[in-house]
């Protein structure tokens, strides 16, 4: 057998555990549905709008969030690194800042902005850029010396220095930095979504809670989980695609 | 010995321009001339706020040119905050949460009544329930044992309390817990609790799951209970008193509707929340009267103050 009909053998094995456990009474059916109660609330709620318009919310406060995080850790991060002292300034307040846990911000982008999109994507973005700047500023700093002393020595000029020599070399750190932000971006924008209140799959989840609809609930949280799956591909993907040249020397298999 | 103070110096800075740029960014909603005032107003998504949604529907704001968005927060915790900051311009709470929040110099004032308990004990949108086959039979047997309150302090929190005492039992003996309601129910089938507080769509489970109502606490506390309101800050208050008078006639023509019509309730229910049609056609509902009743929220407020969740006598000033 391949790896994918292995795959999906494993998934089908968890579907029916889903299905038995409840039936048999190991855990309480009202509260832990079986999974094909949990898969007709799903196509239920698949054949309203209120459900595809959520998920466009969520998918558009992930990607909202995760492109400004990744334009700004990209940006401020070849900055920081390029020019020690702009580093040297401001390490320590990224040391104090990069800590905070961005649901801790929730009191205060509800203040801010409200239940809104803005809450959250302001929450996504706080959780994300961390994810790149770091990889950027490792990226930056493996700099080969030898390449860095021979461009000096040829004149390249600092742009162009960024161009052929930081960014080349920067790339698979961005590109691994964009991969982490994406799934954590994802997190972000459900919780958010969840304990803010702003439009998307996570306020659905606890509407459908408030409403004792606990079938719903699970298959809200299924999509969730099928977004995030989603979004580790195509990032997998892009990854593939941007580093081809690089692919030999990376020691990380793209699966 | 430079590079710390650098960063310090950095940090202070950036610290600054947040807190600036927070403080610049208070909506402030400026009304066109000939175009429908815009009006954002923070409610909860349950069984309650049903009339607002049925006379936005019903275009009762509209005929009064409001722009009407209903946004959904997660409990008055964010709703107050919101009114206060002008992201809402009028929001829907419990009656003791704005007694205490007027309490401590917050902002508000009640604009009209937002749902009422129906007053009849046995047949309330909410009650207490105990475990299947479990020995309490009166709220007084709960002396000693922990119930489960949605809201520490707050007005479930005070209407079980209102049944203890009714039953001639001592309140101040009673422990209480805090779940959210849809966590209440499975706690109590697993013994975690002895007693929950649940309002609709939780009481129709738990009259499903067998559970037994051992009292009609709202009915308790008060006669007739204003258990929520819309509000609006003192600032909107003074400001635009015309678009408060424009909000209240509406909200009042909605809340008679929905009175007269509980069909349409349980229709408008399946719009914003995701409660079953089964359960919407066989749950309680609450009261809608037009007119909040003051002798209720005065004894909410005196009972509040003899447990100390309020310092003082209620201000009444909050009423309009």
């Amino acid at each position: 057998m391949n790896r994918t009909a292995l795959s999906l053998l494993g998934l089908a094995t968890f579907a029916a555990i889903g299905e038995v456990a409840p039936r048999i009474g190991l855990v309480p059916a009202a509260y832990a549905p079986p999974t094909s109660r949990i898969a007709v609330a799903l196509a239920d709620e698949a054949a309203t709008g209120r459900f595809w318009l959520a998920l466009r919310d969520t998918v558009l406060t992930w990607a909202l969030g995760l492109a400004i995080a990744v334009v700004a850790g990209v940006v401020i991060g070849v900055l920081l690194g390029a020019v020690p002292v702009l580093w040297a300034v401001s390490s320590s307040t990224v040391e104090f800042l990069r800590p905070i846990p961005s649901v801790a911000l929730i009191p205060l982008v509800v203040v801010l902005y409200g239940s809104t999109i803005r809450s959250t994507v302001v929450l996504v973005v706080y959780a994300a850029f961390w994810q790149v700047l770091l990889q950027v500023l490792h990226g930056v700093a493996d700099v080969d010396p030898v390449a860095r002393d021979t461009a000096r020595v040829y004149g390249l000029g600092r742009w162009a220095r960024v161009r052929y020599l930081v960014w080349p070399t920067a790339l698979p750190y961005v590109v691994t930095g964009v991969r982490l932000a994406a799934s954590v971006a994802l997190i972000l924008a459900v919780t958010g979504e969840l304990v803010v209140g702003s439009p998307g799959l996570g306020k659905e989840i606890e509407v459908a809670r408030q409403s004792a609809a606990v079938p719903l609930v699970y298959a809200l949280v299924t999509v969730c989980g099928l977004l995030g799956v989603l979004a580790n591909v195509a990032t997998r993907a892009v990854e593939r695609r941007v580093l081809a040249w690089h692919a030999a020397v990376r020691t990380e298999v793209g699966t | 010995m430079r590079r710390p103070l650098v960063a310090l110096f950095s940090a202070a800075a950036l610290l600054i321009t947040t807190t600036l740029s927070a403080c610049g960014s208070s909506p402030d909603k400026p009304s066109t001339p000939g175009q429908p005032d815009a009006v954002d107003v923070g409610v909860i998504a349950i069984v309650d706020v049903a009339p607002i949604y049925l006379g936005k529907q019903q275009g009762f704001f509209s005929k009064r040119n409001i722009n009407l968005n209903l946004t959904t927060a997660q409990g008055g915790a964010a709703i107050v905050p919101g009114v206060v900051s002008g992201q809402y311009q009028f929001g829907f709470s419990n009656t003791l949460s704005l007694l205490v929040a007027t309490e401590k110099g917050v902002p508000v004032k009640a604009v009209c009544n937002g749902n009422t308990s129906t007053g009849k004990d046995g047949e309330d949108f909410g009650g207490l329930f105990v475990k299947a086959g479990s020995p309490i039979t009166s709220p007084k047997d709960l002396v000693g044992k922990t119930v489960a309150t949605n809201t520490l302090k707050n007005i479930v929190e005070l209407s079980v309390r209102a049944s203890v005492k009714k039953a001639g039992g001592d309140p101040a003996g009673v422990k209480f817990t805090e779940l959210p309601f849809p966590d209440m129910l499975p706690a109590l089938q697993a013994g975690r609790v002895d007693g929950v507080f649940v309002v609709e769509p939780f009481q129709a489970a738990a009259v499903a799951a067998g559970a037994k109502k051992i009292a009609s606490s709202f009915v308790d506390l008060a006669g007739n209970l204003t258990i929520s309101m819309y509000f609006t800050s003192k600032q909107l208050a003074t400001s635009n008193p015309d678009l408060v008078a424009r909000f209240t006639e509406a909200m009042k023509e909605s809340l008679a509707y929905a009175e007269s019509h509980p069909d349409d309730v349980r229709t408008v229910l399946g719009t914003y929340t995701q409660i079953s049609a089964e359960v919407r056609a066989k749950l309680t509902l609450p009261k809608f009267p037009a007119d909040i009743d003051k002798a209720s929220v005065q004894s909410v407020g005196d009972q509040a103050q003899s447990l100390g969740l309020l310092t003082k006598a209620p201000d009444l000033n909050l009423l309009p």
